[in-house]
Order: structure tokens, then sequence, then C-alpha cells
């Protein structure tokens, strides 16, 4: 009896410590993991941070000797790598920067030619983009684009100096582009803010603009104001007329000076405060 | 051997929690910096940290900075490129995320650098939203920050853009500046090096004054202002002026009215001349006297 007592106690015994060998098993393995993943993380960030160091330095100085790198790396294998790297950030930052201050973001494209971008934006507000694929080859010519028929770009390319002078031409028609496009925010933001004022009439250059405003008064009347934007690369209307049945209102000194307010400011802006003065409702 | 396995417990509990806090910075650090890692630049990252824990990676160091020596030519190709297009050079980048979650970004860009010889630091604020299926760009702060030297004329336009955030117009506008005061620098200087007896730029040659004066009549004399005017709306003309002084009894003399109509005539040259003829006109008459 004690003896089977004592055998069972022992294989009792044995399956405990099995068990706890296991345990421990398992918690070193799970122990070495963590520690390696640790360790990953910790060179991670120290490399990340030694990036933004090397990043500044750059900035900095553009050319920095290699007694500079190697103090802030401590001589490590690494200081080269993150040089590079650190040069490598410097390029994409400044070549998106040039993207955003509105450049051609020229890309040579197979063939000899070159494909260019132009950018438009209005009122901080960035749209749409339009693109030119310009042939290189003897004589310069645009052989794609994306630009709307009604921008001039047959007498643009005629009337300027593209052979000579690409960038005065991609000027121009910069300028064309955005002085349309922001036009045309200038007629989005007027349909999407003032409800009381009706547009009777637009072009598709946006050069021709007809608004219908509501005098408050006794009796509400009806004026009918005509913006013509005859210089195309502004976004400023060069003639501003006001029309309305009642002819007093028309030529009175108030009016004028809403008249002159239109042909400064841009139409949104303006009717703003006009409403602000009480001279449209 | 409890207390053995209790050690291995409390062990990994520290270190669950420094994991949690380095993924923590990682987290902050891949919101705060603006360093776009990706393609070569991540294998690199990666490697030196594989490097650091012994662990073995996929491409040798020395590869991965051959690839990233190639790209770097590439993209200072393009650089290149790029600025000669734009007629902009800039000379400093720094990019800061200021705030950035799954639907929003807004990045702070402080550039510097020169348009010819005129040099910006301009500091913008670009906030990105995801709307629908586009993302819609737009600036919510810009300033900038001339070298005042020559920029009193320009200053007003500035003050304008930034209140409108109209980036593009600034840079599309500084350029055509730039070529005018250029165009002005060019000739003033070329007229002083020719008659320097008879030309001077009293402001240097950067500035809009050119004085003409014959040395055999002192007193006498034609100020020519050559201002470049930038209107609200970034269209950029030169105006050129004349003004002569002449002492009351030379005035006596002048029986045809000559230095008086002077102006006016100068006006008409221009018209016919175009502004380097006209001005050479106005010097060779004046050293006749």
């Amino acid at each position: 009896m004690l003896e089977m007592k004592a055998n069972h106690l022992a294989v009792k015994q044995q399956e405990v410590w099995q068990v706890k060998v296991g345990r421990e098993e398992q918690l070193n393995a799970t122990l070495q993991a963590l520690i390696i993943k640790r360790d990953q993380l910790k060179a991670e960030l120290k490399a990340n941070t030694s990036l933004q160091n090397l990043r500044t330095l750059l900035d900095k100085t553009n050319a920095p000797c290699e007694r500079d790198v190697e103090d802030m790396e401590n001589g490590s294998e690494n200081s080269q790598t993150l040089l590079l790297m650190a040069r490598h950030t410097q390029l994409k930052d400044l070549l998106h920067a040039h993207h955003l201050i509105g450049g051609y973001n020229v890309l040579l494209t197979k063939g000899k030619g070159v494909c260019v971008s132009i950018a438009t934006a209005y009122e901080g507000l960035y749209l749409e983009t339009y693109n030119l694929e310009i042939n290189l080859q003897c004589k310069i010519r645009i052989s794609r684009h994306n630009i709307p028929p009604f921008i001039p770009l047959e007498t643009m390319v005629k009337q300027g100096n593209m052979q000579t002078d690409i960038r005065a031409f991609l000027d121009t028609l910069s300028q064309y582009l955005n002085a349309y496009v922001g036009r045309r925010q200038q007629l989005h933001l007027v349909k999407e803010i003032h409800n009381s004022v009706q547009v009777m009439e637009s072009n598709a250059l946006c050069t021709i603009l007809v608004l219908m405003f509501t005098v408050p008064g006794e009796k509400a009347r009806a004026a009918l104001c005509t913006l013509e934007y005859n210089d195309h690369t502004q976004c400023l209307p060069t003639r501003v007329l006001i029309e309305s049945e009642d002819t007093a209102l028309a030529s009175s000194p108030q009016w004028k000076k809403d008249q002159a307010l239109l042909l400064e400011t841009p139409v949104h802006r303006a009717l703003v405060t006009l409403k602000k003065k009480g001279s449209i409702a | 051997m409890n207390n053995h396995l209790g050690v291995y417990e409390t062990h990994i509990k520290v270190l669950q929690e420094e994991i949690a806090a380095l993924q923590c910075q990682k987290e902050k650090n891949d919101r705060e910096l603006t360093i776009h890692i990706g393609g070569s630049m991540k294998d690199a990252l990666l490697s030196m940290a594989g490097r650091e824990t012994g662990a073995k990676t996929g491409n040798s160091l020395r590869d991965i900075r051959a690839h990233l020596t190639a790209e770097i030519k590439e993209l200072e190709e393009d650089l290149v490129r790029q600025t000669k297009m734009n007629g902009i050079v800039l000379t400093n980048c720094s990019v800061k995320t200021l705030e950035k979650n799954s639907r929003k970004m807004v990045q702070q860009y402080r550039l510097a650098g020169h348009c010819s010889l005129l040099g910006f630091q301009v500091e913008i604020e670009v906030t990105d939203v995801q709307e629908d299926a586009a993302v819609v760009t737009t600036i919510t702060v810009l300033n900038i920050i001339m070298d005042t030297t020559e920029c009193k004329e320009f200053g007003k336009f500035v003050s304008g853009v930034e209140e409108n955030r109209d980036l593009l117009l600034f840079f599309r506008t500084l350029r055509r500046f730039s070529d005018r005061c250029d165009d002005r620098h060019r000739t003033f200087q070329h007229f002083q090096k020719l008659y320097p007896g008879v030309v001077s730029l009293p402001g240097g040659c950067r500035s809009e004054i050119m004085l003409i004066q014959s040395p055999k009549l002192p007193g006498c004399s034609l100020t020519l202002s050559w201002t470049i005017e930038v209107s609200s709306g970034g269209e950029v003309t030169p105006r050129l002026d004349l003004v002569s002084k002449m002492p009351e009894q030379a005035l006596q003399f002048d029986s045809r009215m000559a230095i008086e109509n002077a102006p006016d005539a100068f006006q008409c040259l221009l018209r016919v001349l175009g502004v380097e003829a006209s001005i050479q006109a106005l010097i060779q008459s004046v050293s006749q006297f």
C-alpha cells in the first residue's frame, strides 16, 4: 500500500515538475521575443532621431564635414547611410516645395519632350492642374494638352516666343488659366454664399457676369448689374454697369460708390460689403 | 520554483510596458515627423535597425547605400530642372506636421530662397482634407518676408497676397517683378559704364533713380525715375518719368523751352524708340551741351 502511494506521489511530482518546466520554457520564449521586439523598436527610434538631427545639420550647412556627422553618430557605421537618407529627404522636401509654390513640375518624357503642369489656385484654395506635353525636337511645339478651348492657346503660341523663351510662354498661359479659374471660383462663391442675388448670365470663360439684386426699401426694386472682365489675365472687372427701372437709383451717389467697389474688390466679397451697407438685400 | 516563474512574469510585464511606451513614441513620430519614409528609405531604416539587433535583413547596407545614391542623383537633376523652369531658387525647406488624423492633415512649411537678386522667406500653413474621392488642399496661413532693400515697391502687393493667401500669385508676380528689376539694373549699369561723366546712380545701381548731368552745366540736371508698379492682381508695370531741374538764370536762355518740355518729349521718345534708345538719345543730347 505504502509502495503504491509512494509511486503515485512520485508520478504526481514528476507531472507537476514537467508542467513547471513547460511553463518556464513558454515564459522564456515569450520573454526572448519581447526583448527582440523592444530592441528593434529602440533601434528604429534611434535611427529616426539621428535622421532628424542630420537633416537639421544639412539644412544649416548644406555640406556637413565628416567630423560633424561622426560626432553625431558616435562613429557608428550607420553615419554614411544616415547622411544619404537625410539628403534624400531634403531633396524630396525641396521638390515638394517647388510643387507647392506653383512650379511647372517638368517631367522628361521618352522621345525628347517634356510634360509640364500648370497649377491653379484662388484665395488659398488649390484648384485643377492643366498639363501640356511639349515636343522639343527641332521646332518646339505642343503635342498634347488639356487646356480648355476658350483659352486662346494657339494665339499665345503664334504671338508668343515659345521657341526662344518657354518660361515666358508658360508664365503667360499660367496667368490666363489662373485668372479664368479665379473668376470662375468667384462665380461659384456668389452662387453659394449669396442666395438673394440671382445670376442671370455668365459665360464659359467667365468674362461676363450679369447679376440681379433686390434693392431694399419701402418698395423692393430690382437692379441689374453687369460685370465685364475685358482683361482676361485679371480677376477684377474692367467695367461695371448698374441698371434699374428706377432711374434715380442708378445715378445716385450711393450706387456710384458701389460701382467703384465692384471694380476693385472681387465680386463675392464686394457683395458682402454691399449687403452690410444696405445697398442690396 | 514558483519564485523563478514569478521573475519571468515580472520581466515580461516590464518589457510589455516598455514596448507600449516605445510604440507610443513611434506613433507620435509618425504623426509629427514629415520625413517621408518609403521605398529605399524604409529599407535603409529597417536595415539599420536590424543590424543593431543582430537580425538578418534583406539587402545589404552597401546595396541600400548604392540605391540611395542613385536616387539622390536623380532627385538632384530633377531639382535643377525645376529651379531652371520656375526661375525660383529654394535654398531651404523645413516641414512640420501640426495636426494629422485619418481625414485631415495640417503642415507648416518654412521656405527660404531667392528669385534672381530678390530674397524671400515664406511661411505657409497647408491643410489637406479628404473630401469624397479627392483631397482638397487649402492654404490657411501665409507669411512673407522680403529682403527690404529694393522691395518697397513690392510691399503693398505682398500684404494683399498674405491676406488672400494667394501663394501662387505671389511667386508668379515675383518672377515678373524680378525680371523688370533686372532689366532696369542692367540698363542703368550699361549707361553708367558708357557715360561715366554724365550718368550717375545716386541710390546705387539697384535703385530707381538715374541722374543725368553735363559737367559743363552744373545745377542743370535731368532725373530719370524708373519705377516698377505692382497692382493687387499682380500686373507689373514699369514707368519711366523724367524730371528736369534748372536754375533760374539758365531758364532765361532756354528760349526753345527745350528743358521745360523735356519730360513730355521723353515720353514721346519712349513710345517711338523704346527705353534704351530713348535714354541713349537723352544722354547724348545732354553731353553735347
